[in-house]
């Protein structure tokens, strides 16, 4: 059984929490216990309470922070990561977006496509999200006509086009009633596609893991009764193979895999994905951070990199002279914000000149690092092309990097 | 790789990220089976290397006999470093009244004992078995969660946490609580308890025991709890979902004797984990968050 993680987006009361908590009722889900611990308007139970775990949460009727919810059906396991709409909290529905194949972005069919709906997409267009669900929500209250959903498929279409968003599809859907949303609406007769659950239960979630081989190592230790080195890792694309040449970068010194233990095994051949342990010929150079790779698909091996910034703190602003941190799976180094090449304009779209960087603004930059830092654009190695930026005197994760 | 490769490699992932970022980890201990499913991936993940840190058992001193006699089979068969620190020996040290109740918990007062224990080691990460989909407060927790220098959760200004790149990174005197099973479900415990053939205190499987009737939950009868004459005694074939203090755990009414048998009665179940056997989450609706801002697990 595979697993699926998918976030719920969107504007405040565009009905995410009450999707997710839809989605656990219908596919039994809910306990009976948390069941009747939530509160109701008459016979309709509040969806929303079941996933609003903070005192202040369900008593503002607003989602701060992502809350994470875990159903299966027959054929799938889910995570569910519920995000705050504010804006405000986008820092924190970057976080739950991180992670996941499909992002749901919800658009209440009334008001059609708001400056959340533009941010969120924008944000799945930064994570290079898989799928992006554009789920038309309250549809009931427009008494199910097509027209709407039409228009704001439309309007949507130019946003996915401009932010060259990869699979989009578009669901009307009430999150409220359940139209589409495990079934497929008798409400709704001129839709055609996928209800939702049905979406969720068949596209594809196969990882691209045939890359070169990488392994990024994590922590190392000394076996003191067979005086050997061992590397704790993880590959994070390709495979790796006992008796293979590998280059350490940096500094790009020539090792031999002379051993890999995964799990309790020892095997001859690691996959993307494993937790391995390593043993090699000789150990110079070896430090947490260390990238091995093959000698001929080297990742890029620089101080200077030019990335996608998404600004995450409220407090600290990104500005050229302070020094934060630049973390890439675990390797670290000192870095500056040389320059801010352009700002995308959360509304049009445009790529903006600005002098620096606010929370919530996505952008492109150019980061100066004081060590020579490891990685590898997005299309290469996801997980070596992906980082984070943190601000040494708060030690707050200030930014989150992709490069492409 | 299936859901529970993945889990567990995720798992795996994060120990090993603790032991590089941090310099003096403890590995909280309960004697339930989410920590000892934790205690088994520690060990996996640092194979053929030993656990590179100790584990701690914060004791109410309200235990079941049997989770005390596997945690130290367990810390003899995995050559574990065992630390234990009584909630007792804070009582006195912090001249605190026990709540004089017809079931006494204890479960509060373990926050005290565990901010003193990381005070007394100087440990700057504990290492849990929370998990999010126990509760609804958890459900909101990161991976690494930041505690003040009180042991106080800031669930409103909690730090961003992408993809896999954690952020061990605190302030003198702060400590992180550190949750590798945070996506795992009750069922995907026990589905990994069978597939890696993982040992559990005999309380999790159905036994005969001694009860009475609390507010339609079943207690164990204990030293630790009140009797009265108006209680209802009975012996029933019981096992526990949840193994917390004998006072603020309920057992449940089943004949499930093997791992496969309990998986199907999960399965059958219209009750939550916690709903089902947890007396100390039922105080309030936000029970779990009130503890978890005093510094609780």
């Amino acid at each position: 059984m595979e697993l699926l993680r998918f976030t719920t987006a969107g504007s405040i009361d565009d009905g995410k929490s009450t999707l997710t908590g839809r989605l656990l009722y219908d596919t039994g889900n809910i306990k009976e216990d948390v069941l009747e611990s939530v509160s109701k308007v008459g016979n309709i139970i509040n969806l929303a309470h079941i996933t609003d775990g903070l005192r202040s949460e369900r008593a503002g009727g607003i989602t701060i922070d992502i809350g994470y919810r875990y159903f299966k059906t027959n054929n799938r396991k889910y995570i569910i990561s519920d995000a705050p709409g504010h804006f405000q909290y986008t820092k924190n529905m970057v976080t739950g977006a991180s992670n996941v194949d499909v992002m749901i972005i919800l658009i209440d069919a009334k008001n059609g496509i708001t400056s959340q709906t533009r941010l969120h997409s924008l944000v799945a267009s930064f994570l290079r999200t898989r799928y992006v669900v554009v789920a038309v929500n309250k549809m009931d209250a427009l008494a199910y006509g097509e027209d709407a959903f039409e228009s704001i498929r439309n309007e949507y279409r130019s946003i996915a086009e401009r932010l060259q968003l990869r699979d989009v599809i578009f669901i009307p859907i009430s999150a409220l009633h359940g139209d589409n949303v495990s079934a497929h609406s008798e409400n709704m007769p001129w839709y055609h596609g996928p209800d939702l659950l049905s979406f969720l239960e068949q596209c594809d979630t196969h990882k691209t893991t045939n890359g070169p081989g990488r392994v990024s190592i994590q922590y190392c230790a000394e076996d003191e009764s067979t005086k050997t080195s061992l590397y704790f890792g993880k590959v994070l694309s390709g495979e790796i193979h006992v008796n293979e040449p590998l280059k350490i970068f940096p500094p790009e010194n020539e090792v031999l895999v002379k051993k890999i233990i995964s799990g309790y095994e020892e095997v001859e051949t690691a996959k993307a994905g494993e937790n391995i342990c390593l043993e090699l010929n000789t150990n110079d150079g070896m430090k947490r951070g260390s990238i091995l790779a093959p000698l001929t698909h080297r990742p890029q091996c620089t101080k200077l990199l030019t990335a996608a910034i998404c600004w995450l703190d409220p407090e600290i602003n990104c500005e050229q002279n302070k020094e934060f941190i630049l973390r890439i799976h675990t390797q670290e180094s000192i870095c500056h914000i040389r320059d801010i090449e352009y700002r995308i304009n959360p509304f049009s779209f445009d790529k903006e000149k600005v002098p620096g960087l606010k929370v919530n603004e996505v952008a492109s930059a150019i980061i100066e690092t004081e060590v020579p830092v490891v990685y590898d654009s997005y299309d290469v190695c996801p997980e070596n092309a992906r980082g984070i930026i943190i601000d040494p005197a708060t030690h707050n994760t200030v930014a989150a990097i992709m490069i492409y | 790789m299936n859901y529970l490769q993945e889990l567990e490699a995720e798992a795996i992932y994060v120990f090993r990220e603790i032991a590089a970022q941090f310099t003096k980890p403890v590995l909280l201990f309960s004697g339930g089976k989410d920590s000892t499913v934790l205690i088994h991936l520690a060990a996996k993940a640092f194979h053929p290397m030993p656990i590179p840190f100790p584990v701690m058992h914060v004791d109410t001193g309200h235990n079941f006999e049997e989770a005390l006699r596997f945690r130290d089979q367990l810390v003899l068969q995995k050559g574990l470093q065992l630390i234990i620190r009584k909630v007792e020996d804070s009582i006195l040290e912090h001249g605190i009244e026990e709540p004089v109740e017809k079931l006494p918990s204890r479960n509060v007062l373990q926050s005290i004992t565990l901010m003193d224990a990381i005070r007394e080691f100087g440990f700057d990460a504990c290492i849990g078995g929370g998990r999010r989909d126990e509760e609804k407060a958890r459900a909101k927790e990161r991976f690494f969660s930041v505690r003040d220098r009180e042991g106080k959760w800031q669930p409103y200004n909690q730090k961003p946490e992408l993809w896999n790149i954690y952020n061990g990174r605190i302030n003198e005197g702060e400590n992180m609580r550190v949750f590798p099973i945070s996506n795992w479900t009750e069922m995907d415990v026990w589905q990994y308890i069978r597939q890696e053939n993982i040992d559990l205190p005999s309380l999790y499987f159905a036994h005969e025991r001694s009860c009475i009737v609390y507010n339609g939950r079943l207690i164990a009868v204990s030293g630790y709890i009140k009797i009265d004459d108006e209680d209802i005694r009975l012996t029933e074939n019981v096992r526990y979902r949840t193994v917390g203090d004998m006072t603020c755990t309920a057992a449940i009414k089943s004949d499930a004797r093997t791992i496969d048998e309990v998986i199907r009665e999960i399965e059958a179940s219209n009750i939550s984990e916690r709903g089902e056997t947890r007396i100390d989450d039922q105080l309030s609706d936000a029970a779990m968050e009130d503890r978890k801002l005093q510094g609780y697990f």
